[in-house]
Order: C-alpha cells, then sequence, then structure tokens
C-alpha cells in the first residue's frame, strides 16, 4: 500500500464534529454581543463598498481579520489542530494586505456601482455571509450561540470579504485579496466533508467565485 | 436512619420488616453471582520484561483533543475515570493528536494517577525540537515524572529520534522504546526496523478488517520479543458503526464459544486473542462504550477455530 493513496480526509481532521460545533458555540458564548458591533461593520462596509470607497471598506475589514485570527485561529482552533496557528498567521496576513491596499490604492475600484455581475457576485457574498450563514448554521435543537456570525467565525469572515474584494478591488489585486479567503473557504468545506456534517458550509451554500 | 455517636439505634417496624425482607430477598438469589467477583481484566506479559499489561488499552486520537472546553474536558475525565475503574493501564497518545496530552494531564490531575497507568507517547518531528525535549514537553502535559513508553510516531525522522530514545531509556528516563505505523503504511522498512533495532513496542493497524499484519509483522514480533499494540481496532469508527447498523445481534455461535455480548466484545476480543498481540486501543468519547470496551479485556476468549469463523463470518457480510 503506497502512503499517499492509504490517507483519507477524515486522517487530516484531528478533532471530532462535537468538538468543531462546541468551538463554535464556545465563540458565540464568549464574545456576544460582540456580534451586534461586528454586523455593523460588515454591513457598514457593504454599503462604503457600494458607494465606491474601497479605501475604507478595506480598512474597517483589516480589524476584523486581526480578532478573527486571534480569538479564533490562534488562541483556540490551534490548541486542536497544530496547522491553526499557520492559518491565523495567514488571517494575519490577510488583515495587512488589506491595509497595505487600501493605504497605498492598489487596484482599488472607485467606480459606482452598476447592475455589473461582479456588483451582483459581490452583494450576494456579502450578504450570505452576513445572513444567510448565521441562519444556515442556527441549529433547530442546539444553543443559538452556534450560529456562525461575520467578525466571530472565520467562515462568514471569509465569504463577506471576498464579497468586498469582488465589489472594491479589480485586476491582479483582486485575484491576490481573494486567495486567503478562498483557500479558508475550501479549507473548512472539506473540514465539515471530513466530519460527515449534515451542516451547511458556504462552501456549498454562499458558493464563491474561482 | 441516622446514629450518632453514643446514641441507640431506634429501629422502627417499617425499618424492620425492610431489613428482614432484604435479607429474605437476597437469600433466594443464586449464591454463586452474589459471591464470585467479576472475571478479571486479562493481561499480558511484555515480552522484555515479563511486566503484566491490561490487554484493553485506550487510544486518544480525535477523542481525546477538545482544547480548553470545561464541558468538554470534564466528559473526557469521566471516560478515563471508568477506563481506570474497569482495570485499564496502557494510555497511548501523541503530540500529533493536537491537546489530547493536556487533555490526559487535566483528568489524571481531577482523578490522581492510578497505579494501574502505563503512559505511553510519541515523539514525531513536525511538533518541533528534538526527542529529549518534546518527552519534557509531554510529561509536563500529562503532569506526570516519566513516560512507561515513548515510540516514533509513523516512523518520522526514526534514526535520530529511536537513537535519542534509547539513550534515554539507557539513563532510565523511560522505561521502553517503540515505533508506530498505521493504515498498513511502510510495512516493508517497519519490518527491517523490527528486524534491525532493539525495540519494546511495536505499534500498528490490526483489526478483522485488516489483517495484513498476520502475515509478517506479528510472527516477526513473536519471534524478536516484541510487545505489539493494535490501532484502529475498529477501523477508525466504521467497523463497529456498519455492524451495529445492521441492527442484529452478535451470533449465537459467538455467545456460546466465547461469551460474546457485543459487537465491541467480538472485535475486540477477536484482537486480543491473537497471541502476538499485547493490547488493542480503541479510542471513545463515551462512558458507555469504555464499559463496553472494557468488558471485551475479560471473559473467556475465542479460540483459533472460533477466530477463523469470525473473519470468515465479516468477509460474508
Amino acid at each position: 500500500m503506497t502512503d499517499w493513496t492509504s490517507y483519507r480526509l477524515q486522517d487530516f481532521v484531528p478533532f471530532t464534529e462535537q468538538v468543531y460545533f462546541r468551538l463554535m458555540e464556545r465563540m458565540g458564548e464568549i464574545f456576544w454581543p460582540l456580534h451586534l458591533l461586528m454586523l455593523a461593520l460588515g454591513g457598514g462596509a457593504l454599503v462604503l463598498a457600494l458607494r465606491a470607497h474601497p479605501r475604507s471598506t478595506l480598512a474597517l475589514l483589516a480589524p476584523v481579520w486581526v480578532f478573527v485570527a486571534v480569538a479564533f485561529f490562534l488562541q483556540r482552533y490551534a490548541q486542536l489542530n497544530w496547522a491553526g496557528q499557520y492559518v491565523g498567521y495567514a488571517f494575519m496576513g490577510q488583515a495587512a494586505l488589506f491595509l497595505l491596499i487600501s493605504v497605498a490604492g492598489w487596484g482599488l475600484n472607485d467606480r459606482q456601482a452598476g447592475l455589473r455581475g461582479t456588483v451582483v457576485v459581490g452583494v450576494l457574498l456579502g450578504i450570505s455571509g452576513l445572513v444567510g450563514v448565521p441562519l444556515a448554521t442556527l441549529p433547530a435543537d442546539g444553543s443559538w450561540y452556534q450560529a456562525q456570525t461575520f467578525g466571530i467565525h472565520p467562515d462568514p469572515t471569509a465569504l463577506v470579504s471576498l464579497g468586498m474584494v469582488v465589489l472594491g478591488l479589480r485586476g491582479p489585486v483582486r485575484w491576490l485579496a481573494a486567495i486567503v479567503p478562498v483557500l479558508w473557504l475550501v479549507i473548512s468545506g472539506l473540514t465539515l466533508l471530513a466530519l460527515h456534517s449534515p451542516a451547511p458550509s458556504p462552501f456549498t451554500a454562499g458558493g464563491f467565485p474561482g | 436512619m441516622k446514629t450518632s455517636p453514643g446514641t441507640h439505634v431506634k429501629l422502627t417496624r417499617r425499618q424492620a420488616l425492610q431489613f428482614f425482607g432484604g435479607a429474605l430477598a437476597a437469600l433466594t438469589l443464586p449464591t454463586g453471582r452474589l459471591l464470585a467477583d467479576p472475571a478479571p481484566m486479562l493481561t499480558k506479559p511484555i515480552p522484555g520484561t515479563g511486566q503484566q499489561l491490561p490487554v484493553i488499552g485506550m487510544g486518544t486520537w480525535r477523542t481525546f483533543n477538545v482544547g480548553s472546553d470545561p464541558k468538554l474536558l470534564a466528559a473526557r475525565t469521566e471516560v478515563v475515570r471508568e477506563f481506570f475503574r474497569l482495570g485499564g493501564g496502557l494510555v497511548d497518545s501523541s503530540p500529533m493528536y493536537g491537546s489530547a496530552p493536556d487533555v490526559m494531564g487535566y483528568a489524571l490531575e481531577q482523578l490522581g494517577r492510578p497505579d494501574s497507568l502505563f503512559a505511553a507517547e510519541k515523539v514525531w518531528s513536525p511538533a518541533g525540537g528534538s526527542a529529549r525535549e518534546q518527552v519534557a514537553t509531554l510529561e509536563s502535559q500529562w503532569g506526570i515524572p516519566g513516560f512507561d513508553l515513548v515510540q516514533v510516531h509513523n516512523l518520522t525522522d526514526w534514526r535520530d529520534h529511536l537513537a535519542a530514545l534509547q539513550e534515554m531509556k539507557t539513563q532510565g528516563r523511560i522505561r521502553y522504546v517503540g515505533i508506530t505505523t498505521s493504515h498498513g503504511r511502510r510495512h516493508r522498512e517497519f519490518e527491517r526496523i523490527m528486524t534491525e533495532e532493539d525495540l519494546d513496542f511495536v505499534q500498528f493497524t490490526y483489526n478483522i478488517a485488516y489483517r495484513e499484519a498476520e502475515q509478517r509483522l506479528l510472527p516477526l514480533a513473536r519471534e524478536r520479543g516484541i510487545a505489539v499494540i493494535a490501532n484502529r481496532p475498529y477501523g477508525g469508527g466504521r467497523l463497529i458503526k456498519g455492524l451495529q447498523r445492521r441492527g442484529e445481534a452478535v451470533p449465537s455461535w459467538a455467545r456460546e464459544a466465547f461469551d460474546c455480548r457485543t459487537w465491541a466484545d467480538f472485535l475486540l476480543k477477536f484482537i486480543v486473542s491473537h497471541p502476538a498481540i499485547t493490547c488493542a486501543i480503541p479510542a471513545t468519547t463515551r462512558v458507555e462504550h469504555m464499559t463496553e470496551n472494557m468488558q471485551a479485556g475479560r471473559g473467556p476468549m475465542p479460540s483459533a477455530a472460533t477466530r477463523q469463523r469470525m473473519v470468515s463470518f465479516i468477509e460474508s457480510l
């Protein structure tokens, strides 16, 4: 039996489904009512992006990514998965990238948004991250703290940010800024797949542009 | 009926009737069952030293990686409590298992360190640091002065790690050394190391649906006097869940042959009845499953002929 063909997806997820959902719930318990501020920030970022203020949009997103990097990945997820700290560093790198683009003004799309395809995709991603994911992850019979929220949990944070990247950036900078959010959404989707979870993932629920 | 020093006990009529009624009921029970101890946990000797090890141990992959969540820490502590209550010994973990070593440390802090604990850990290159540093970190995570067994996880950098572990064994820092693999990976290289190196333990996957080790590794372990830990006894959970989902009881011939009552009995007794296997390490998150696992280490074991029948039964499904 060769080494790599013997591995299954489950071999890369070192925790159980119960532990994964308890982590989501604990994030909700510990940081409530920060959710309200985060949702206001996310909504504000969406409005600013639609009004062609991409610098302000990215400046709002940067501290949110730092918070998720530290509070979710470095302080908690890394306890469960040794690779978690590297994802945390990647989230901090994404925050730095947002700040850098905002200050340097690279690839900004500061034209007023019309009803174009990219605008529709960006708005759909933003709304699915702000509203769709919390509703889709709200358990029927469990604690509402499990509902995943922008700025508290990584999946909706990545989804909303991807929408802002689609709306507020253009050219190669758009692709560059999309790498970490897309990669995380893929990893998260595969994790849920490995855990045999019936819960919807943004990977399948919201979708994202490749 | 409370008493205090210096007071006489006043027995009421109701209490007297309850007492004599209970005594009469007890007399009607079969005396053998009332007096007999439950069958003791089967143990097997570690070939190198003769030290006896209970045949059912405990794995921690995935199940004990719960981080710092107080609710889950308390739940896993209860699983450990049940393990030791029923005579458990070997607990196996790894720095690759996330917070599992810390969770074992938490449980041992809550429960005290049972005499029967046989602490088994691993060194694993991606965790960083030398073998010596990793063992020191793991000791502090478990909150114990030293490990009984340290193994090289999945053969990563095994030459360097094994040399360091042998040195630590010579210095009395650890008692036994070993190597591990799982899922049948790198068996050829594993066999070569078993032949060429001085090992106390080996750990690999062996269960009723995955018996490749019967061809070479198990006979070699017997020949070389190496203790064997069987990992993934339930095939990562899929084997026992698959059997339980069928909704059928264990076959009556298994019940008659070796008092097999549950699918856990069926799967675990198959493993630990192999003459070369020292111990199997099922992992669980639930106390009732731990109780079932530990039951499999007691009572009669299947004979060689019955083991063959068990294999045929599984292959016929």
